[in-house]
């Protein structure tokens, strides 16, 4: 199998407290992860490791074969490109419309006008909010929000989707819309990666679960395939 | 296109978020740049004033009162003759005195009282374009003083020289007070476009997170750095301009210096697209300084 994310005895410290504390896995390509635990266990610190925003005090990361530990400052940019990012205070521009703010990240690798158009059109509509594409983001509901999060973090077809908290700010109803379409884009192929401290999102993924307790990762469990 | 039409709106959305902000570091900016202007104009119009005298400078070879005609003829076809001379004109002592007449027609009979011509004859002498540097001038002078016949040699170097060393002090205050002063412009646009990054940090880092490269994100507030120093260095030369065309308007009606006003220039249009493009390279520094402070370009 192909490792799409790979952590060798991976450790970070803030204050000589070990927020990450030698943690080791692989995730394969197409995998649906869920990675688990309460606040303040290190998850978020994990998930900003993986796209470059913060550098490991020990160990080795990497995404697709390539060493994020190594990466220049000049590539973190790249790697970020391959890696879509979604958070749980949604992040997005209040002063650009829906449609501007998904079209960000490919205005940022200089796509055209035309693919823009195409790209984000088709991500507004995977995510069930195209008819929004005008409107402020702050017009619309939370869960409206995330879709939007979600389908800027998709629109250029990353390799690995990683989502900080994505339902923290979601009802049930809402949360269960957001982990189907998560389940929807990793069956496109996509690496999913969702780190959350609410049980119940357990219960709707049903896929492998990795927990982190006090940075340190307890042995994994596997909840139906 | 795209791309760079995002770039162009974003520093213009930049300037109109901070509308208030960016109106005053442009007349702060003016202000600043106009009074590092007025010492360059002073600068600019010495500088031309001293080349004016230089060019024009005229020496008085005075000649003793008891050299023959064959010696006054023979010093002529020597001054004639020498490279360094473009022309020698032979003012008698009887022209002298009618000059001096002419000049101070009541002052005249001063030299009345003195019986014999006390005016010694001389040769106005104008040298070649290239021997007309201080240098030069002083060298021939203190060659001719040491001919036969000649009583003195007189020219307005020491003025010259003078004027020089003011240029020269002028100069040194124009680098020094320019120099304060554009950091002065730096440090105001460099608080701009801090203010425009804190009021966006929250965009950049979005920006950041989604794979903008360190370019990107820094481009508007370059650009936005460079209007302000370019919008600032040109309202500049409208307040020195009209402040020369004041200065120029109150030489002309006092009539006290009539001719100097038509000395008097202003910038030359190279100079002004020269002093606009320092403007924007200065709102440019500003907004490296700010963007290095405030971290922009860290993962």
């Amino acid at each position: 199998m192909d490792a799409m994310i790979q952590l060798i005895h991976v450790s970070k410290f803030y204050d000589r407290r070990a927020a990450v504390s030698d943690v080791t896995f692989e995730i394969e390509k197409g995998e649906f992860v869920l990675l688990m635990g309460p606040s303040g266990a290190g998850k978020s610190t994990l998930l900003r490791m993986l796209i470059g925003a913060e550098q490991p005090d020990e160990g080795q990361i990497f995404v697709q074969g390539r060493n994020v530990t190594k990466l220049k400052q000049s590539e973190v940019p790249y790697l970020r490109r391959k890696v879509g990012s979604v958070f749980q205070d949604f992040r997005l521009l209040p002063k650009k419309s829906v449609f501007e703010n998904v079209a960000l990240p490919l205005i940022v690798q200089g796509s055209s006008t035309v693919d823009i158009r195409r790209k984000v059109t088709e991500a507004l509509r995977a995510v069930g909010v195209e008819h929004k594409k005008d409107q402020s983001p702050n017009s619309l509901s939370a869960g409206e929000q995330q879709r939007v999060c979600i389908a800027r973090a998709i629109v250029n077809g990353p390799i690995v989707l990683l989502a900080d908290e994505p339902t923290g700010n979601l009802d049930p109803e809402r949360t269960g819309e957001i982990i189907e379409l998560f389940k929807l884009i990793n069956a496109r192929g996509t690496t999913v990666i969702v780190a959350t401290h609410d049980p119940h999102v357990m219960t709707q993924v049903n896929r492998r679960v990795m927990t982190l307790m006090q940075g340190v990762m307890v042995p994994e469990q596997r909840v139906g395939v | 296109m795209r791309r760079l039409f995002y770039l162009l709106r974003e520093a213009w959305a930049n300037m109109r978020t901070n509308r208030t902000t960016t109106i005053v570091a442009i007349l702060t900016t003016a202000f600043t740049l106009a009074c590092v202007g007025i010492f360059l104009l002073v600068y600019v119009n010495l500088r031309s004033a001293a080349g004016w005298l230089q060019e024009d400078i005229k020496i008085m070879v005075y000649l003793e009162d008891r050299i023959t005609r064959e010696g006054t003829q023979e010093l002529e076809g020597k001054l004639k003759a020498d490279r360094m001379v473009a022309g020698a004109l032979f003012i008698s002592k009887e022209q002298a005195l009618g000059e001096f007449r002419a000049q101070f027609p009541s002052d005249s009979h001063l030299l009345e009282g003195l019986g014999e011509n006390p005016l010694p004859a001389s040769f106005v002498v104008t040298l070649a374009p290239n021997f007309r540097s201080p240098d030069a001038v002083k060298r021939w002078a203190e060659r001719v003083r040491t001919m036969a016949g000649v009583a003195k040699v007189d020219y307005n170097q020491e003025w010259i020289d003078a004027l020089a060393g003011l240029i020269r002090y002028i100069e040194l205050v124009a680098i020094g007070v320019g120099g304060i002063l554009s950091a002065a412009a730096v440090t105001i646009i460099g608080n701009t476009i801090r203010l425009a990054l804190f009021a966006r940090r929250e965009e950049i880092e979005i920006l950041r997170l989604i794979g903008a490269t360190r370019a990107f994100i820094r481009i508007p507030y370059f650009l936005e750095g460079a209007v302000l120093g370019a919008c600032g260095s040109a309202l500049s030369l409208g307040i020195l301009k009209f402040g020369f065309e004041l200065f120029r308007q109150q030489i002309r009606s006092a009539g006290r210096f009539s001719g100097i006003e038509n000395m008097l220039s202003f910038f030359p249009l190279s100079i002004c697209l020269a002093l606009v493009v320092v403007g924007m390279m200065l709102g440019f520094a500003g907004s490296f300084v700010s963007l290095r402070r405030f971290g922009e370009g860290r993962t």
